[in-house]
Formats: structure tokens, C-alpha cells, sequence
């Protein structure tokens, strides 16, 4: 019973060919009730409702053809023969048929009912005249294939199968004993291929519409995210096309470490309440600064892709991108932010922050200074008298503009050291205390910054702006995310 | 020490009969002060790093590679040192390496670097 397993994809034995059961229930189960086909479906070349089969049980019931050796490949697909001789005894409205209908949209469908009807009407042969009419008229021209055409059948079998199934086709129901002669099975082999060809074409579109859909529903939610998370892209929603791919990739994993974040920190806000042991404690304090080292991690791939998107801050919000430095946040600014919340603090703890904060200005000192002598560098390279040689002027300006990755580096690798030395002078509570303050300004800052975007303006308005400035406020929808630390 | 007076001809010798290694001269001449730093004019790394050791008191010696006859030699000698892509800066405190950039900031954040210059005898507070 392997041939009725739907989604078998094998080519070779798979069908009437050598199915001796040509009973409805060939059908796919889909087909049959009208189902949505998923994708899946498509791939199959199992046993299936075969229109071929069923044309050529109209054509030859009756007769016992043994045609195995006559089977050279004269199945081309091509203009179908005239068939008008072949159905004496069928509605002359079929004549019309082969060539006038050679359009593919309605065509299907109507195949597609038509598969329903013949489905439950297998033994009368009187029915299915469109069916075949439009069959033939499949072979015309390569044809954009797309409805409700489910039926799937053999593929290269069908070249074997003719003569296979034909002693079979005996036992269907029939119409009318006919003759079977060369052109018949010429035609019907055509029609089989040009049938084939046309849902290997359908298949194809309708992956590739499947891949499309799914890659813009995942844009989409990516985008939603990261919109959500307080973040603007450039300040613009239309503009992401002006995005550089090192960049947007980098804006994705953004917003995910964010989402990350969130999660850590009410790690360690139930942490912190729940009174864990300290070795508890210490796991998850540890997990948070591998969170942060991942992000730093993930900054250095990106000042290698796009370093320009890191030091403009167009990464991140507006308020933060107000208080950036070097392409991030200022490790002195943010021990200034903890040095007051994080008491008590020890003798040796208050010696070891303050000069933490002493060294860290020192190193962003320094590095502020080596970044102000590159600029001036580059200035100098453009700016330059006579230009000589303007490509090499700028040459050298690109050579001098690629040293901006490395301070970027260093100024990111200076903020993972100032977090870890604070881990280290910290007792584990007072570091799980910190972190989730850090976390929390910088949510504050985010936060900040979508109100300021959505506050009341005086645009254009002249009007008295009290009552617009209550609607307004009342219509800002801060996220979750924003104000669930206050 | 008084090695420039009589054994100013010693010193010379050496750079020339080891003019083939420069990684010979590398540690020779770190070891020779207490804050050592190779550099090249140019590179603006290396200022922020001169700009460090300046910023805390201390008086560095540099030596610019790019105005070494062999320089380039000291270059690759120092780039297969740290296995670097980046030549310079590299810093020396008394005779030991530290390191390129983020080897000092790393030491100086940690509070290994002030301990280290105090025991070399480049700084004192």
C-alpha cells in the first residue's frame, strides 16, 4: 500500500503504474474535500487522481492494448493533435476546445472543480468533458501555472505507465469503446507531458511565493520588535533601504540583545527579592556579564562591517545617541550614574570605584585625543593644497578613515573592562544591584526617548494647545518595556 | 648605570653585529627604560597611547620606527611578537611586555598598570 501514502516522492514506480486499485481514494485527501494544499503536497509524484489515466480510460475502455514495446518517446510536448474524431459520441462544444481555451488562468480552476466532480463520479465517463477539453489545452504554451490544480500524479513514469495502464484502464467505467490508434496515444502522452511540465511550474511558483511570504512575515515581526524595543531606524521609517546590510544585521541583533536584556534583568529583580544564596546569585550575575560581553562581541563584527553606523550612534535612541561617546556609552559617566545608589560601600570598595572612574577618564582621555589627531589627520589629507593626485589624496584618506574600527574597538573594549573590574570590586549582591540599575537607566534613557518623539508639538497648528496636549498624552502608549523599572 | 661613558662603543657594537635580529633589538632596547613605547608617527593609536602615559605623569620613551633606518625589521619583529596585524603601538614597562592597546587600557582599568609603572620607577605618588 506504499503508493498511497501521500507526499512519497518517488518517480519511478510510484503511481497507476503500478497501482491496481484505481479507486477514488487515490486522490489526495486534500484534493478531494477542497482543502488548502500546503506546500508539501506539491512535492509528491505519488499516487494521485491522474488525469492522463482517466482520459485514457475514456479512450480505450475495453481495450486490451499491449503497447509496452511501442513506446518510443514521441511524448514531446507540442500542439495537441486533432482530437475532434476522437469522442464521436461527446457534445460537439467540444470541438472548440483545444485551441480557443489556451489561457491559463481559468483553466485551472476549472480543473481544479473538475477534479472534484470526476472525483466523485469516477465511474461516469459522461461528465468530464471540460476536464480533458482543458487538458489539451495545457499543452499550448508554457503557461504561468498557479490555482486550485492539486492533482498530482507520476512524472517520468507516465512514459512507462501508458502502456502499463492501459490493461488496467479496461476495468474503469467508460463511455465508449474506441479504437486505439497512434495518434491517440501520441496525443494523450503530449498532454500527459505538457500536464507535467505544468505542475513542475506551479510547484516551483508556489515555493518561491511560499519563501517570499515567509521571509516578509519575518521581516516584519523583526521590524515590529525593533520598534518596539524604542528603537528608530535612522529616525525614518521609510529609510531602511538607506541602511548598509553590516548595519541592518547589526540593528536585528540589536534589538534581540535587548529583548535578552529585559529578560536578564528580571532574572535579577527576582533574584534580588527572592534572597538567593550568593552563589545563586553569582550565576546569574555572571550570566548577565556574558550577556553584555556578547554584545561587545557582536560591535566588533559590526565597526569591522560599518563603523560609521556604530560612532554615529545610529544604532541606537536619540537620547542615548545625545550622550555617545565613541560608539557607545562613557564608562566615567556611567560609574558617576552608580557611584551614589550604590552604597554601602566599604572603605576599600569606595577607594577601588573611585579610582576606577579615575582611570577610565584617563583611557577615554586618551583615546578622545587619538581620535582628534586621526581627524585632524584626515582633514589635513582632504583638505590639501594643489590635488595632484585626487585618487591617491583620497586613497590615503581611506587608508587613514579604516583606523576609526580600531578606536571604536577600543572604546568598546574599555566598557567591558570597566564592567568587569565593577563586578570585581562588588560583592555579588551589590553587583546585581548595579546591573540592574544600569539596566534601568539605560531602559530610562530608551524610554526618554520615544516620549520625546511622540510629545506634544506646536506644529501647525494655532490653536489653544492645552486640550491637545491632554489628547496627546493620553494617546501615547508607552511599551512595556519602557516603564516597567519605574 | 654608566654604560654611556665607557661602554659607548659596547653600545653601538651590538646593533650592528645584531643588526640581523631585530627581535634581539626589540628587548634591548626596551629593557633600557622604564616605559618604553613603539610607535610610528604617523599612527594615531599610538598618540592615544602616548597621551595615556602623559595624561598619568609618566615620561615615556618612544621610539618612532618610522624614523629607524630598520624600522621596518623592528616592525615585523614586533608584529610576530604579538601576533598582531597591527605593528605598533607596543608598550614596555620596566623591560616587561604589556602589550598593544587593549593589553594597557585592560591593565590600567584593572589597577595592574599604576603598581607595575610605580615598580619600575616611572612614576611616583
Amino acid at each position: 500500500m506504499a503508493n498511497h501514502r501521500v507526499g512519497e516522492t518517488g518517480l519511478t514506480d510510484s503511481g497507476p503504474s503500478s497501482n491496481h486499485h484505481h479507486h477514488h481514494h487515490n486522490i489526495p485527501y486534500a484534493v478531494l474535500h477542497g482543502m488548502n494544499v500546503p506546500q508539501s503536497f506539491m512535492h509528491q509524484e505519488g499516487p494521485a487522481f491522474d488525469f492522463g489515466e482517466l482520459e485514457e480510460a475514456i479512450v480505450l475502455q475495453g481495450v486490451k492494448i499491449r503497447n509496452d514495446e511501442a513506446k518510443p518517446p514521441l511524448f514531446t510536448a507540442g500542439r495537441p493533435e486533432a482530437t475532434l474524431e476522437m469522442f464521436p459520441s461527446w457534445p460537439m462544444r467540444f470541438q472548440q476546445t483545444p485551441r480557443g481555451s489556451s489561457k491559463s488562468g481559468g483553466e485551472s480552476t476549472d480543473s481544479g472543480s473538475g477534479v472534484n466532480t470526476i472525483s466523485s463520479k469516477t465511474e461516469n465517463q459522461v461528465e468530464p468533458e471540460s476536464p480533458i477539453s482543458k487538458k489539451t489545452s495545457s499543452l499550448d504554451q508554457q503557461q504561468q501555472v498557479d490555482m486550485a490544480s492539486d492533482i498530482s500524479r507520476t512524472g517520468t513514469s507516465q512514459n512507462q505507465s501508458a502502456a502499463a495502464k492501459t490493461p488496467q484502464e479496461k476495468r474503469r467505467g467508460s463511455t465508449s469503446e474506441k479504437q486505439l490508434d497512434a495518434k491517440t496515444l501520441r496525443r494523450l502522452a503530449q498532454n500527459r507531458e505538457a500536464a507535467r511540465k505544468s505542475r513542475l511550474r506551479k510547484k516551483a511558483y508556489v515555493q518561491q511565493l511560499e519563501s517570499s511570504r515567509i521571509k516578509l512575515t519575518q521581516l516584519e515581526q523583526d521590524l515590529q520588535r525593533a520598534r518596539s524595543q524604542g528603537f528608530f531606524l535612522g529616525g525614518c521609517a521609510g529609510t531602511v533601504g538607506n541602511i548598509s546590510s553590516g548595519a541592518a544585521i547589526f540593528d536585528i541583533e540589536y534589538s534581540r540583545w535587548l529583548e535578552d536584556d529585559q529578560r536578564h534583568m528580571s532574572e535579577l529583580r527576582t533574584g534580588l527579592n527572592a534572597h538567593l544564596s550568593d552563589s545563586d546569585l553569582r550565576i546569574i550575575v555572571d550570566s548577565y556579564i556574558s550577556h553584555y560581553d556578547e554584545i561587545f562581541r557582536l560591535k566588533v563584527a559590526a565597526a569591522k562591517a560599518d563603523v560609521f553606523h556604530l560612532i554615529t550612534g545610529m544604532w541606537t535612541t536619540p537620547a542615548e545617541r545625545c550622550f555617545l561617546w565613541m560608539g557607545g556609552f562613557r564608562p566615567s559617566d556611567l560609574i558617576k550614574m552608580l557611584i551614589s545608589q550604590l552604597d554601602p560601600l566599604t572603605e576599600q570598595q569606595v577607594m577601588g570605584i573611585y579610582s576606577l572612574q579615575h582611570s577610565s577618564q584617563q583611557a577615554e582621555e586618551a583615546l578622545t585625543q587619538g581620535l582628534e589627531q586621526l581627524q585632524q589627520s584626515l582633514i589635513d589629507t582632504i583638505a590639501g593644497g594643489p590635488v595632484i593626485d585626487g585618487m591617491q589624496q583620497m586613497a590615503v584618506a581611506l587608508g587613514k578613515l579604516a583606523n576609526l574600527e580600531g578606536f571604536v574597538r577600543q572604546a568598546d573594549n574599555l566598557r567591558q573592562q570597566t564592567l568587569h573590574q565593577l563586578s570585581r570590586i562588588l560583592t555579588v549582591r551589590q553587583a546585581a544591584r548595579c546591573f540592574l540599575m544600569i539596566g534601568e537607566y539605560y531602559g530610562r534613557l530608551r524610554a526618554l526617548s520615544s516620549l520625546w518623539a511622540s510629545r506634544p508639538r506646536e506644529s501647525m497648528m494655532s490653536e489653544d494647545h492645552s486640550c491637545q496636549t491632554t489628547t496627546e498624552l493620553q494617546m501615547v502608549q508607552p511599551s512595556q518595556n519602557h516603564f516597567s523599572n519605574f | 648605570m654608566h654604560y654611556q661613558g665607557d661602554y659607548y662603543w659596547g653600545y653601538y657594537m651590538p646593533t650592528r653585529s645584531i643588526g640581523s635580529d631585530p627581535m634581539e633589538r626589540v628587548v634591548k632596547l626596551a629593557s633600557e627604560k622604564a616605559v618604553v613605547i613603539f610607535s610610528l608617527s604617523s599612527c594615531c593609536m599610538c598618540h592615544a597611547v602616548k597621551r595615556l602615559f602623559c595624561g598619568m605623569g609618566v615620561n615615556p620613551t618612544v621610539y618612532e620606527l618610522d624614523q629607524d633606518p630598520r624600522g621596518k625589521d623592528l616592525e615585523t619583529a614586533l608584529m610576530r611578537l604579538l601576533g598582531n596585524s597591527q605593528p605598533v603601538p607596543v608598550v614596555f614597562i620596566g623591560g616587561k611586555l604589556i602589550g598593544a592597546m587593549d593589553r594597557v587600557m585592560a591593565s590600567h582599568i584593572n589597577g595592574t598598570l599604576v603598581p607595575l609603572l610605580k615598580e619600575a620607577g616611572a612614576l611616583w605618588l
